[in-house]
């Protein structure tokens, strides 16, 4: 009797950390994968569930790999794997996503994409940067596309988009629209992307309206949206009425934080349409079209066409452009600033700021004649 | 720029809002632990409340049926750690660390299962702040109280209680046996694997009630790995406050202030780097255990499971 506890314990341990495991070491739990049984309970994936596991050696496979982030943030991961999913209904390929949880598991994730006898494997987000340059080189036979980051391998194709431009659009539209002139930016990482983001942002504001002040915070996470919610309490209590969040799902509470301050602030948001979030704050988010990009990468694997290098998508290739819902109930007043801002962008006349130097340094052409 | 502009009134609130899931979760890992059983599992059982309130919420749209859903979905958890550490007398750390990893996988999966959605739950409704007149209205401090809801005064009225209890009653006096030394409280008749067992389920409730105060109360929704550690700066706060709950409900308090100040001056433009203000409250807190709180001690009997023989 005296034994019974302990093999139970013995066990109940053993599975209980093999349960665990399975979930955090091997992307199989973390994996969303396509075989009929799982797909049915799991994300939609039409393509996959028609199709047995057996024959899709012969079909196309394109596998996406997250970084710790994932899905669910309302924005860069979800606008991909929805890029990723339409490519793989319309092209009858089998789609995969794989979501890391640590950093620690980028190369094992990309690696075991890569022997997947995947067709194309995109890794999404720059954290992944060096894990996927090590991949790639190692899988010499395999395409690779990294969205945010770039590369330098025959077999990658890196997508980089200069959000700049379009933040700077979001900025003019917060500059003519704070009535405080104090306007908020919610980061999620100090990370280049979210610099350049911001930086295009506060460039905007000030072009239009020089008397304004950016008030910038960092969450630290892009998977924390209590904090996102403190950061932007905060901004508006220190008087800003318009924010700007480029923070995942860190960026949902700041939202959240919008909708529960009412009418008077206003709210938008980077990478895709949020409005319905917040739906009386909402300004045009800045929106960055990497499902675009991702499809039609995944379309030239499919004609054979596919080729590395580096893509660099900004306003003029329509790569990063404002929400058009909500653009379209702003003022016109407001409207033609944008559109000449715009214009000069895309011209080249207007070149807005990546970092926090070049900020530092940048004039703008006057947008009001 | 103006530093002590940040030194308002709503520093304070911002400072017992971040605080308070952290009071919940580490009150109840004080008394897990003054009964001899560690439980890192408040991690992952602040996670597993934080979903079950969303969830509960969503089919009731009542988020106070969602708290008590969270608090029994905590206290079945605790209940576990409790059968594995206690009965089973499996390694504490082991089971706890268990549960974790699988908060870290379950809520995810069943986001997909239930509402198709990978990553983040629907909005729910959510507990909306009180407003008690007396206390909005009076001077300077009145705002402090216009954005806390309920729970933010139960926290603190848990840590007083949590206080008296177990330090000034039988049943505290008792817990406290057992986590010191099991063995003899044991020969003068106090039930050990009963006291520890209410012990951890507790500690489970209350991770769980910290959980749902940050999806059904400070938001509204889910998000997958939304504590972001905060369960383990729970158990942070509880060797800061030396095993104490008041002690714990300052510690905790300290945090929030940190964090609450970091962001705050990283909103008027001080020129430090953001990663290191981030790292303010962490900081602060090494200095206040190295410099002020002095040498602080476990139960003796933490960790070790006890077999009556």
């Amino acid at each position: 009797m005296k034994k019974t506890p302990f093999v139970l314990s013995i066990l109940l341990v053993f599975s209980l950390v093999l349960a665990a495991c399975s979930a955090a070491a091997t992307p199989a739990a973390t994996a969303i994968p396509t075989q009929p049984a799982a797909a049915t309970t799991v994300v939609a994936n039409d393509a996959a569930t028609s199709a047995p596991a057996t024959t899709s050696s012969s079909k196309l496979v394109f596998v996406m790999v997250t970084d710790q982030n994932g899905l669910g943030d309302q924005g860069f991961n979800d606008l991909s794997w929805s890029g990723m999913q339409k490519a793989g209904k319309d092209l009858n390929a089998d789609t995969k996503i794989v979501e890391s949880s640590e950093e620690a598991q980028y190369v094992p994730n990309l690696t075991t994409a890569a022997n997947d006898k995947a067709s194309l494997v995109v890794g999404v987000g720059s954290l992944l940067t060096d894990a996927l340059e090590q991949v790639a080189k190692a899988n010499p036979n395999t395409n690779f596309a990294l969205i945010d980051s770039s590369v330098d391998a025959t077999n990658v194709r890196s997508v980089v988009f200069r959000q700049q431009e379009g933040s700077f659009l979001g900025g003019v539209i917060a500059g003519l629209t704070t009535k405080t002139n104090k306007v908020g930016a919610v980061g999620g990482m100090e990370i280049p992307v979210v610099v350049s983001w911001i930086s295009g942002f506060e460039a905007g504001v000030k072009a239009v309206n020089p008397k304004a002040t950016v008030m910038v915070t960092y969450a630290g996470s892009f998977g924390d949206p209590a904090k996102g919610k403190e950061i932007a309490t905060t901004e508006y209590d220190q008087g800003a009425d318009v924010i700007f969040e480029v923070a995942g799902g860190t960026g949902v509470g700041a939202w959240q934080a919008a909708s529960e301050h009412g009418k008077g602030v206003y709210i938008f948001g980077s990478d895709t349409c949020k409005y319905s979030l917040a739906p009386d704050n909402a300004l045009p988010d800045v929106v960055k079209n990497v499902d675009t990009a991702i499809y039609d990468t995944a379309k030239d694997v499919a004609n054979g066409s596919f080729a590395g290098g580096q893509q660099s998508l900004g306003l003029k290739e329509n790569g990063v452009g404002l929400c058009d819902k909500t653009y379209q109930a702003l003022p016109d007043s407001v409207k033609t600033i944008v559109e000449k801002a715009k214009q000069l962008i895309i011209d080249g006349t207007l070149v807005p700021p990546t970092t926090k130097d070049e900020l530092d340094k940048f004039t703008s052409p006057d947008l009001s004649k | 720029m103006n530093i002590l502009s940040v030194f308002n009134i709503g520093l304070l609130a911002a400072t017992l809002r971040g605080a308070t899931p952290l009071i919940f979760a580490a009150i109840g890992v004080t008394y897990a632990e003054r009964s001899g059983v560690t439980n890192i599992g408040v991690e992952g059982i602040m996670l597993f409340g934080a979903f079950s309130a969303v969830l509960v919420t969503y089919y009731t749209k009542n988020p106070w049926i969602g708290v008590l859903a969270a608090v029994i979905v905590g206290g079945l958890l605790g209940l576990v750690h409790a059968w594995t550490s206690i009965t089973l007398k499996a390694n504490q750390i082991v089971t706890g660390a268990a549960v974790n990893l699988l908060a870290v996988g379950i809520p995810n999966y069943l986001l997909i299962a239930i509402w198709n959605q990978p990553g983040a739950s629907p909005m729910v409704a959510n507990i909306k702040p009180l407003h008690i007149a007396f206390l909005a209205n009076l001077p300077i401090i009145g705002p402090l109280f216009n954005s806390q809801n309920l729970l933010a005064y139960l926290a603190i009225f848990a840590a007083i209680v949590g206080q008296i209890i177990l330090f000034h009653t039988p049943l505290g006096l008792h817990i406290r046996a057992v986590g010191e030394d099991p063995r003899a409280a044991d020969t003068v008749g106090i039930d050990v694997y009963k006291l520890r067992y209410l012990c951890v389920i507790f500690s489970g409730m209350m991770a769980g009630l910290g959980g749902a105060y940050l999806s059904v109360a400070q938001l509204s929704m889910f998000t997958k790995q939304m504590t972001q550690g905060r369960g383990f700066i729970a158990m942070g706060a509880m060797i800061f406050g030396k095993w104490t709950p008041i002690g714990s409900l300052g510690a905790c308090l300290l945090f929030g202030f940190a964090d609450a100040l970091q962001l705050a001056l990283q909103t008027i433009g001080v020129s430090i780097p953001s990663d290191l203000l981030m790292t303010f409250p962490y900081v602060l807190t090494l200095i206040a255990l190295a410099g002020f709180v002095g040498r602080s001690a476990a139960p003796a009997a933490v960790g070790k499971p006890y077999d009556k023989g």
